[in-house]
């Protein structure tokens, strides 16, 4: 079977910035406050009454050349051969840091060990599931200490589910597939649809399209 | 004037509590974890990295500078050669001490011997840094093992301390040494290139860095060596200028190395200018961003007053200056200030560029802002109380004595002042650390948290996720690794020969035309 290559579309036509994605990725990875791999900037552009709302909803680009993997002096970190899905081994990774400084998409984060309420809520306290292991937070080992990253929800394309973002969106404004298969319905979109790609320039090769 | 009794209690009394403090520091982080700093995914380094990158300069420059004598035959700095590599040790020791604090897994710093990744800048610096680190330790064995020889055939602790580093060599033959010098000779050409990888690659860490524009230039490795160079000189000539030999050759040294100092100081404001003109006339917007943040931010004074203020224009007047630049008191002070106005090199070098958001909105998409969740309550609170009167105390003291040591009044009194600012500063600090000493308020209107010191900070920014100002733990477990260095260096420089054995004084001691040697001048 071919290699995969994992890319997500984002309809900027269709999201409507109502943050579900960002709720679902949270509960989906039970990731503590300050980390979000999905999230949505909001800005106002214009003065009124000309005045507009835009929404930017950003995850990990998963990129082709990720900046973020080489600077790890462990190799705790790496693009998958078979899916090109960027991820972090958190028993490996010993908390630098240095892969957060190196991406220029703020994707990554840290794991201070907050959480939401002192002591944690039954929510909080069960474990997640990323990567298909089980990871509990209440004996403050990983992933605390560890850097947390978007995983396009392995564990759950492994089950053969969507990740938790795309398959939340009301809008249907997330379309997630295989970039390298030509029929799939993000390739079929990308191929029809005006589109861009955040910083570019910098010779990343992101694989979440923006569609405009 | 000849060290009391008192004062070198009060001196060791001073290190003790600040060192004591720190290892308390360094046991909550390491029970608690990063959740004690005020560090976010924002900025996720601040004040221990740039520690980091301080002492491995201090380090780089000083063994550098000792190359100069045994590789580059400047005899000169003979005096200085031994001090140099023995601080260069300690720096590099205490540099890496912070790396591992900012660890998030400090249990598993190990694994970066085994698990290799040859693409990472970080991963060859730590190859580097080992290197390096055997370099110094055969360079400093071989320069003293002649000295250590002879020290370790008395009685008493310094005797056997000695006896036990010479590891059993005996051979006190001219032919010996000479062969000592050849073998440091050639680790020093070893040295070279690895410490110049040492601490541009240090720099290089963030060189690499496309996605940080104030970072991402060629020219920022050369500005880690050269400001290594000046801050490791500073250093040296500091430590030579107050605790070397009084020789017939002191003077004359000290005043060539603040004057070399002088050199790499102008030569790294020189480097700085080109950054700072190229990147804002360029007016890319991030990196135009860094450079407000560094000039009119909330820590514009790190920039203004610490780095070109304090540490570059008052050490570069004392040098230069036709009044000071004769007198080893006032050239020591001069390495002092470089000392630290470096460190605020260092801190802007790590912190403003991540206080930039990536993406104009990113910083406010989703709640990153987070402070300690350490508070001094109860006994810790009470503990701390006590520490900083001792702090007080012990400071009072030291401050008392070395006022003593100007010959003019003027001196005198720059120095009280100096002193009192200091401690006053950090006892401010510190009563900000127990929530003393600002109107509650004060506090509600500013909405500054109550522990954020705003000594060291503004305090109207603390609501914004990208303002970072370093928490009590982060602040005290570095001033303990500080001390915990600087009784390191005592102690070496107590028990270990790390000056050569005096030569026989010489009947017609040279002096400076119109400038007579005073007995008591500091």
């Amino acid at each position: 079977m071919a290699k995969k290559r994992y890319g997500m579309a984002i309809d900027l036509r269709r999201c409507v910035g109502c943050e579900a994605c960002t709720i679902a990725c949270k509960q989906e990875n039970h990731t503590p406050p300050g980390v979000a791999y999905a999230k949505v900037i909001k800005q106002e552009t214009g003065t009124y009454p000309h005045v507009r709302r835009t929404f930017l909803p950003i995850l990990c680009n998963h990129c082709d050349d990720p900046p973020c993997v080489p600077v790890c002096p462990v190799g705790a970190t790496w693009k998958r051969e078979e899916d090109g899905i960027v991820v972090v081994d958190y028993d490996v990774c010993i908390g630098c840091r240095y892969c957060v400084t190196a991406c220029p998409y703020g994707a990554r984060y840290f794991d201070f060990g907050d959480n939401y309420y002192e002591p944690m809520n039954a929510f909080e306290e069960q474990p997640s599931h990323e990567y298909g292991k089980t990871w509990d937070r209440t004996n403050g080992g990983s992933p605390i200490g560890n850097v947390r990253k978007c995983t396009f929800c392995l564990h759950r394309l492994a089950r053969g589910e969507e990740p938790a973002c795309v398959q939340t969106c009301m809008a249907r404004a997330r379309i997630f597939g295989d970039l390298n298969d030509p029929d799939s319905e993000v390739s079929r979109l990308i191929a029809e649809r005006r589109h861009f790609r955040l910083k570019e320039e910098l010779g990343t090769g992101p694989n979440v399209y923006y569609l405009v | 004037m000849k060290l009391n009794r008192t004062v070198i209690i009060a001196y060791w009394a001073l290190l003790a509590v600040v060192a004591l403090v720190g290892v308390a520091a360094i046991a909550v982080r390491t029970s608690q974890g990063l959740r004690v700093t005020n560090l976010t995914s924002l900025v996720p380094w601040g004040l221990w990295v740039a520690f980091y990158i301080s002492f491995i300069g201090l380090s780089a420059g000083s063994f550098l500078i000792s190359t100069l004598i045994y590789v580059f035959g400047v005899k000169r700095f003979e005096p200085v050669g031994r001090l140099a590599i023995f601080v260069a040790f300690i720096a590099m020791l205490t540099g890496l001490l912070f790396i591992l604090l900012d660890l998030g897994h400090m249990e598993r710093f190990w694994t970066v011997f085994f698990r290799r990744n040859s693409r990472s800048v970080l991963e060859w610096e730590i190859h580097f840094y080992n290197l390096y680190i055997v370099i110094l330790l055969s360079e400093l064995w071989l320069l003293m093992r002649r000295d250590l020889i002879r020290w370790g055939q008395g009685r008493g602790l310094k005797a056997s301390l000695c006896r036990l580093l010479a590891l059993g060599s005996t051979d006190l033959s001219e032919a010996s040494a000479a062969q000592d010098m050849r073998a440091v000779r050639l680790l020093g050409m070893l040295g070279v290139p690895v410490a110049l990888a040492v601490h541009g690659g240090t720099g290089a860490i963030f060189a690499v860095v496309k996605a940080r524009p104030y970072w991402y230039t060629g020219l920022f490795p050369l500005i880690f060596i050269v400001s290594a160079l000046a801050s490791g000189g500073a250093l040296l000539t500091f430590l030579y200028a107050f605790f070397g030999r009084r020789d017939k050759h002191h003077r004359d040294l000290v005043v060539s190395l603040g004057q070399m100092v002088a050199g790499f100081l102008a030569l790294d404001l020189i480097f700085l200018a080109s950054e700072m003109l190229v990147g804002l006339y360029g007016a890319v917007p991030d990196h135009l961003a860094t450079y407000q943040a560094i000039l009119t931010g909330p820590f514009w004074y790190v920039f203004w007053i610490g780095q070109l203020g304090l540490g570059a224009i008052v050490p570069l007047a004392l040098i230069l200056s036709r009044h000071t630049r004769a007198s080893v008191g006032w050239i020591g002070v001069a390495g002092a200030l470089i000392v630290v106005g470096i460190l605020g090199v260092r801190l802007n070098i790590v912190i403003p560029p991540l206080t930039v958001p990536l993406m104009p909105g990113i910083d406010s998409a989703y709640p990153l802002g987070r402070f300690s969740t350490f508070e001094f309550t109860g006994l810790a609170g009470t503990l701390f109380a006590l520490a900083i009167a001792a702090f007080v105390i012990a400071s009072g003291w030291i401050i008392a004595y070395l006022t003593r040591l100007p010959r003019l009044p003027v001196e005198r009194w720059l120095a009280r002042a100096a002193g009192l600012a200091v401690v006053a500063g950090f006892v401010f600090m510190g009563l900000r650390f127990l929530d003393v000493g600002i109107a509650p308020e004060v506090v509600a209107l500013s909405g500054a948290p109550a522990r954020l010191p705003l000594f060291f900070g503004g305090s109207l920014r603390a609501q914004d996720p990208t303002f970072y100002s370093p928490s009590p733990i982060e602040w005290l477990s570095s001033m303990g690794l500080v001390a915990l260095a600087v009784m390191a260096f005592t102690a070496g420089k107590l028990l270990l020969p790390l000056e050569a054995e005096a030569e026989p004084p010489s009947p017609q001691p040279r002096r400076f035309p119109g400038f007579e040697p005073q007995a008591s001048e500091m």
